[in-house]
């Protein structure tokens, strides 16, 4: 390999990795969100991005929509399944005296649901593509090659992810949210109603499952079996700390990155290897990820 | 006295007769004085519907075209239909009801590889005789089980053997990029690439393996753009395929592609995946019909299925592309039959499988079973393919590779 290949791999591999780790920061910080409020890994995450690409899907060949309606309600339904499921389902359980086991299996058992709803449309049968949002030219920033595609990916997850902060921490649904994840009895003591927020925050998951959807199905391709990615997002979120949501997306750009370096300077054999070897390295040295909160004992 | 002696001496052999013919019906199960039960099973739902829904259609109108016919040897073929979903549980599980349920009398199924590999093991503790449908099934294949078959539409290992002959003879390639999943399958396939490069001589191949849920092709794709090959062979899945193919064209690839049948279930479906046909305009599949569909050769094939599926004819995306995949199996079981004779047994049937060769006037090359190797085809033909276009490449091209046990 000559020094040109190592410069141009290098190059290339981290811009294509941010452009994939920014698809896999927004999962993590959908998956983080949940976690941090609501204490339960929410393991539909993955199937819920799914299903936004086949909403859109749906709406563009069977309604021929255009994607200025396809948009709007692709977020509007997903940010729903989200918040019906907390608060028909979710809830239910939580009222029940049940246990996290049982809140996790109820998030499984959506992932199956919506797992065999796309099925049954037939728009599963083979892996499909949502039509480009963006002309396919190249951008070529240095000796890499990006397509506009990438930018918008880039450009929107990063202000997605800017909004959720400025959302966190200037806005009282933001504020409220947090302050469940810290301490939901004393949240309800001071006036936090636990089951809208709750919602709000599943909701909220959806929404940002959705736009993932919007901007990474045209490049990567959906099938039923797409929700593996959130595998990925998993492993950001451990990576960068299940209790940081700045570690999620930090850690989505780890693991992106450290893909594509993987596989241009080790093995492409390795590229599936590499999440869960950072995973490893970060929990030997540092246990609560990157970014994680210390390490905390919780009275019960 | 004598009349009562004959009595008893009839009565103890006609005793004796019909035990031995409850017998015979107990140890060949599925077989009637005017029946024969086969178990045909398939992904008729899910994720892998495409590999096998239309498959499944057209080997059931080849046993339907033999019942019309008279049967085999008086008997109709009576078929008891499962869904196996394209993975190893549901498919074990619809091979077990098959054969301790329904009692048939041989299988014929299969369409997903990893999901039949899954039943060798059952298949051969029942001793019942296995064909599959157009699964590769080298797992199952290779060593020889006495009573699988299959490769009907090519084996894993064949289908790299072959695309490299095509690259080196048609193409002039010296260099091949070669692009395989880094699983069982993508290893069988590279097994005979390399056999194969190694038999033309003077022909390299530069390797990059990938998992088949690659969201990120970059790394591949650019590894293989810095090797500079002449060709790109793809023995990957349709997603993958896709994605890769998409990349090669941001990455300014102009140079050949061949992607392998393992890609090729939906073309139009690929056409949008890569993005339109500006991606497709130097790239080949790889077939294993003995022409395009438009062939007048195989021009009875669609006839047919329009006949016996007219409201699916009808709709858009059927016959789907791997539809005439389904007959071969059904007619090599047919011929296995007849060759049995009027008292088949699944001895008998195995018999007349061990040393099969069969035209089928479907497939590139006709079906040739020994009692070594019970995969079906080795050879596959090649299109020129840009999107909308198909222009058959004269020829089949064989894949070398031998079982060495």
């Amino acid at each position: 390999m000559s020094l040109a290949d190592i410069w141009l791999f290098l190059q290339q591999g981290v811009l294509s990795g941010l452009v994939i780790g920014s698809v896999y920061a927004l999962l993590a910080v959908a998956f983080v969100t949940v976690f941090k409020t609501t204490d339960v890994p929410n393991f539909a995450q993955g199937e819920i991005f799914m299903v936004g690409g086949y909403v859109a899907l749906f709406m563009i060949l069977m309604l021929n929509w255009s994607y200025w309606l396809v948009i709007p309600v692709t977020l509007v339904s997903v940010t729903l399944i989200g918040a019906v499921f907390q608060r028909v389902v979710m809830e239910k359980v939580v009222k029940s005296k049940g246990v996290a086991v049982q809140l996790v299996i109820a998030t499984l058992g959506l992932a199956y649901v919506l797992k065999g709803v796309v099925r049954q449309t037939g728009l599963g049968d083979s892996p499909r593509s949502l039509p480009p949002m963006v002309a396919p030219d190249a951008v070529i920033i240095g000796d890499a090659f990006l397509t506009r595609l990438d930018v918008l990916i880039f450009v929107v997850s990063v202000s997605v992810m800017l909004l959720l902060f400025l959302m966190f921490r200037y806005t009282r649904t933001g504020k409220a949210m947090r302050a469940v994840g810290m301490n939901p009895r004393a949240a309800q003591i001071v006036g936090v109603n636990l089951v809208v927020i709750r919602a709000a925050v599943w909701g909220l998951a959806g929404l940002i499952s959705a736009i993932t959807a919007l901007l990474i199905a045209p490049k990567i391709l959906i099938t039923p079996d797409i929700g593996h990615i959130a595998i990925l997002a998993f492993a950001a979120a451990i990576v960068g700390g299940l209790s940081s949501i700045p570690g999620a997306v930090l850690g989505g750009f780890i693991i992106g990155v450290t893909e594509n370096l993987v596989g241009l300077f080790i093995s492409t054999n390795a590229i599936v290897v590499a999440p869960f070897l950072a995973i490893m390295i970060v929990l030997i040295i540092r246990p609560q990820g990157i970014l994680g909160g210390k390490l905390q004992v919780k009275k019960v | 006295m004598k009349l009562l002696r004959r009595l008893a001496l009839a009565t103890a052999m006609s005793g004796m007769f019909f035990a031995q013919s409850a017998s015979v019906q107990a140890a060949e199960p599925g077989i009637t004085d005017t029946t024969i039960k086969i178990g045909l099973f398939s992904p008729l739902s899910g994720a892998g519907m495409a590999y096998g829904f239309d498959v499944v259609n057209a080997a059931k109108m080849w046993y339907d075209k033999v019942n019309k016919e008279g049967g085999i040897h008086g008997r109709k073929i009576q078929l008891v239909i499962e869904d196996d979903r394209c993975n190893a549980n549901d498919l074990v599980a619809a091979v077990k009801k098959l054969v301790e349920q329904d009692k048939v009398f041989l299988l014929n199924g299969g369409s997903c590889s990893a999901a039949v590999v899954g039943a060798r093991e059952y298949i051969e503790r029942a001793k019942v005789p296995y064909l599959m449908l157009n699964a590769s099934g080298d797992g199952a294949l290779y060593p020889p089980s006495r009573y699988i078959y299959g490769a009907f539409s090519i084996s894993q290992y064949a289908l790299g053997g072959s695309a490299v002959q095509f690259a080196a003879d048609h193409l002039k390639a010296k260099k091949i990029g070669y692009i395989n999943h880094d699983d069982a399958y993508g290893a069988w396939n590279l097994t005979a690439a390399k056999a194969q490069a190694e038999h033309i001589g003077g022909v390299t191949l530069d390797v990059q393996s990938i998992n088949p849920n690659i969201n990120d092709v970059t790394a591949p794709m650019l590894k293989i753009r810095a090797a500079n090959p002449d060709v790109l062979v793809l023995t990957t899945y349709a997603r993958p395929a896709a994605l890769i193919i998409k990349k090669a064209r941001e990455l300014g690839w102009t140079k050949p592609i061949i992607l392998t049948v393992t890609g090729t279930a939906d073309l139009t479906q690929l056409v949008e995946n890569v993005g339109g046909s500006d991606a497709l305009q130097n790239f080949y599949i790889q077939d294993v019909l003995l022409g395009l569909p438009d062939d007048p050769r195989l021009a009875w094939v669609y006839d047919m299925y329009k006949e016996y599926y007219p409201e699916l004819a009808a709709r858009p995306g059927h016959p789907q592309s791997y539809m005439p995949y389904g007959l071969p199996s059904a007619m090599a079981i047919v011929q296995a039959l007849k060759d049995a004779g009027p008292e088949p047994t699944r001895e008998k049937v195995l018999a007349a499988l061990e040393n099969m060769t069969l035209d089928t006037k479907v497939m590139a090359a006709p079906v040739v079973f020994t009692p070594t190797d019970h995969a079906a085809l080795k050879s596959a033909i090649y299109i020129k393919f840009d999107g909308k276009n198909k222009e058959l490449i004269p020829g089949t091209y064989e894949s070398v590779w031998r079982y060495n046990p």
